[in-house]
């Protein structure tokens, strides 16, 4: 099998797999909770992915996902919470208004010759600010007082509401995963990176670079409105304040700089990961100490694994699967914790603190001495002048 | 009228605060390289290590300046240090100090809760203050702040374009090696400059404890306003910096007498778009700063 199919063949399968937890739960009576623990992951997977569909790729450094995420939700908001518009109708809605403003942004930004890079990144972040005022200010979209989503009516055939948002947020991400391989692995693709290299050599050369960064941001965009749609009946009660903080921009470049932003499954590990941990420094009643833990991860992640989590994970694959199954039997044969959760928490810690070692001493420690890197034939090309 | 003079009165002096919370910014960004996304909550940090002195130890607020300044001139110095020794580019500086910038805020929200504070006016001779040049009315605090954005931005000029520090400044940030070459050690220069512009933050930081309320969300707001001046004033142009932040500074004054407080970020935000489609290399600049 080529390798495109077997990666094919494998969202077909984790698809399946995925699909089948919600008639699991019925059968086997598991809590409520992991169900929606999952969905926070999807929903953070499909964030941090969109993301990187622009950023990793083109290395336009966006802080705008909060914004796009915002859009959507308000646009949910307003549509189906103020005047009663059926859901599914909302939302692809949300995406599309998402995407015309970021269109709208890059229009202005990437006709730029100088410095578009640095001022992109900085206009993305005060995009969200501006649309905080303008919400405050406009009681159209909400002026202040904030919208209840509770008891939206949701269709038949989704299931009760937790299935229903378990199906939508699994379903908008795997879209958004599957549209990032496929860009990653076509002449889009391999135009973006281009432009992340050199962006006057990649003009030079043919590429569109204009058209392609409209592209990547279009996506990004759109896919994060999507999710925002969706993720506001998660909320509950819409304000401004919730909506349109630091919080979304935040997670996404965490977790995709923790995953590796160079590959498309680099998000997806990420997020994974900073899920899990925070939502049992959380559940732990440490939710004030994980922003300082989250910060400092993200200094220090950017300092000692530049490439990401999951190259090392995949150049010590034996090793990554050795750890964590030694971990998770090791923890579940303990029964120290009451959840399948904690014990899924600790065996991922374990595991990403030994792929921590530097490469240099990985080598030595295996007993042969530093070889050349390993790099992949995308990363050649990827590689910073 | 006179409400409109009242109103452009105030637009000026505040645009002072604003031009001394971006000096530190602009300079970083365009002689260093480095997006230094921590000057927020350097500013922030500061204005609450004043109120802490002054409440604590009952002095008055603007003698903190002996204290907080030098002190984060340290703290830029060594961040400094540590950007050289772990070799950021400009991206990476992006997302490293935006780290810096949330363990920051998550430390004074621990400490200082979410709270409002406020410098009691029995301990603050200067917050209610007010100079009247005929009917207008100057507060102090923004006053203060003015003068000294005044008198900063014409010394940095002078030290910039005359002394051996300011050509050593401009031949790193233009060509480094070269720089070397001719005996300019750009570490040296590197971590004195960042020592000044975190000085300049930790000085806005002293005349918005003066001056107004502060609490944890604050830095958060001051993105669009900061961004608008640096990029309109042009990196690492001082003068251009005080222009751009009056200019910013009227601008959001107007806008929040005819439209309210809230439309302020909104204006800030069209001046921003309306410099980038115009003049991307910033208001004053005869040639290219990239």
């Amino acid at each position: 099998m080529s390798g495109r199919a077997r990666i094919l063949v494998g969202f077909v399968v984790a698809a399946v797999v995925l699909g089948l937890v919600p008639a699991l739960r019925e059968r086997l009576d598991f809590p409520t909770f992991y169900l929606i623990f999952l969905f926070t992951i999807f929903f953070w997977v499909s964030q941090a992915s969109s993301w990187n569909i622009l950023t990793g790729f083109s290395g336009y450094f966006s802080f705008g996902q909060g914004a796009w995420y915002g859009i959507g939700v308000y646009t949910v908001g307003v549509l189906v919470g103020k005047r009663g518009w059926p859901f599914l109708v909302a939302v692809p809605l949300g995406g599309l208004i998402a995407a015309a403003v970021g269109l709208l942004l890059g229009v202005v930004v990437f006709r730029l010759r100088r410095l578009s890079g640095e001022i992109f990144a900085l206009t993305t972040l005060a995009v969200a600010f501006v649309l905080a005022s303008l919400a405050r200010l406009t009681s159209v979209i909400d002026g202040g007082t904030g919208i209840f989503m509770t008891g939206t009516p949701l269709p038949g055939f989704l299931g009760d509401y937790t299935t229903a948002m378990y199906r939508l947020t699994m379903g908008i991400a795997f879209i958004t995963v599957l549209a990032a391989y496929l860009i990653h692995s076509s002449r889009l693709g391999w135009g973006l990176f281009a432009i992340r290299d050199d962006e006057t050599v990649a003009a030079g050369l043919g590429v569109p670079v204009f058209r392609h960064k409209m592209i990547a941001l279009g996506t990004n965009s759109f896919l994060a409105g999507l999710m925002g749609g969706v993720w506001s009946l998660q909320l509950g009660f819409v304000t401004v304040d919730d909506v349109f903080n630091i919080r979304v921009p935040l997670f996404v470049i965490l977790m995709s700089v923790l995953g590796g932003m160079r590959h498309w499954m680099g998000p997806v590990v990420g997020a994974v990961i900073i899920t899990t941990l925070s939502d049992r420094l959380n559940s732990a009643g440490l939710a004030d100490v994980n922003q300082i833990i989250i910060g400092s991860l993200l200094v220090i992640l950017v300092l000692a694994v530049r490439e990401g989590i999951y190259v090392r994970m995949r150049d010590r694959w034996l090793t990554t699967l050795i750890t964590f199954s030694a971990v998770m039997a090791l923890v579940m044969g303990l029964g120290l914790n009451d959840s399948l959760i904690s014990d899924f928490a600790y065996s991922m810690v374990a595991t990403v603190l030994v792929l921590l070692i530097p490469d240099q001493a990985w080598q030595s420690v295996r007993g042969r001495g530093p070889g050349p890197p390993e790099v992949e034939a995308n990363e050649v090309a990827g590689a910073t002048p | 009228m006179e409400l409109l003079a009242q109103g452009i009165a105030s637009g000026v002096l505040i645009g002072g605060l604003y031009a001394l919370m971006s000096l530190g910014l602009s300079l970083s960004w365009g002689a260093l390289k480095i997006i230094n996304l921590a000057h927020f909550s350097f500013i922030l940090l500061s204005a609450y290590l004043v109120y802490q002195l002054t409440v604590s130890f009952d002095v008055d607020p603007l003698l903190t300046l002996i204290v907080v300044v030098p002190l984060f001139f340290v703290v830029g110095s060594l961040l400094q240090i540590f950007f050289h020794w772990a070799k950021l580019d400009e991206f990476t500086s992006l997302i490293v100090t935006f780290g810096f910038f949330i363990i920051l805020q998550s430390m004074m929200r621990t400490v200082w809760s979410a709270d409002f504070r406020r410098i009691g006016s029995e301990l603050n001779p200067y917050g209610t203050e007010s100079i009247f040049v005929g009917s207008i009315a100057l507060p102090l605090p923004q006053l203060l702040a003015f003068v000294v954005a005044l008198v900063i931005a014409i010394a940095m000029t002078f030290l910039l374009s005359r002394s051996y520090f300011g050509k050593a400044v401009r031949a790193v940030s233009e060509d480094l090696e070269m720089a070397r070459a001719f005996g300019v050690d750009p570490r040296r220069v590197a971590v004195i400059l960042a020592g000044l512009s975190t000085a300049f933050s930790g000085l806005a930081g002293v005349f918005i404890a003066v001056g107004q309320t502060i609490f944890p969300g604050l830095a958060v707001g001051w993105f669009g306003i900061v961004f608008s001046v640096v990029i309109l004033g042009g990196l690492g142009q001082t003068m251009g910096a005080l222009t751009a932040g009056v200019i910013v500074g009227m601008a959001a004054g107007a806008a929040a007498v005819i439209w309210g407080p809230l439309a302020a970020p909104l204006v800030t935000f069209l001046i921003l778009i309306a410099a980038l489609l115009f003049r991307p290399e910033g208001l004053f600049s005869r040639k290219s700063t990239a």
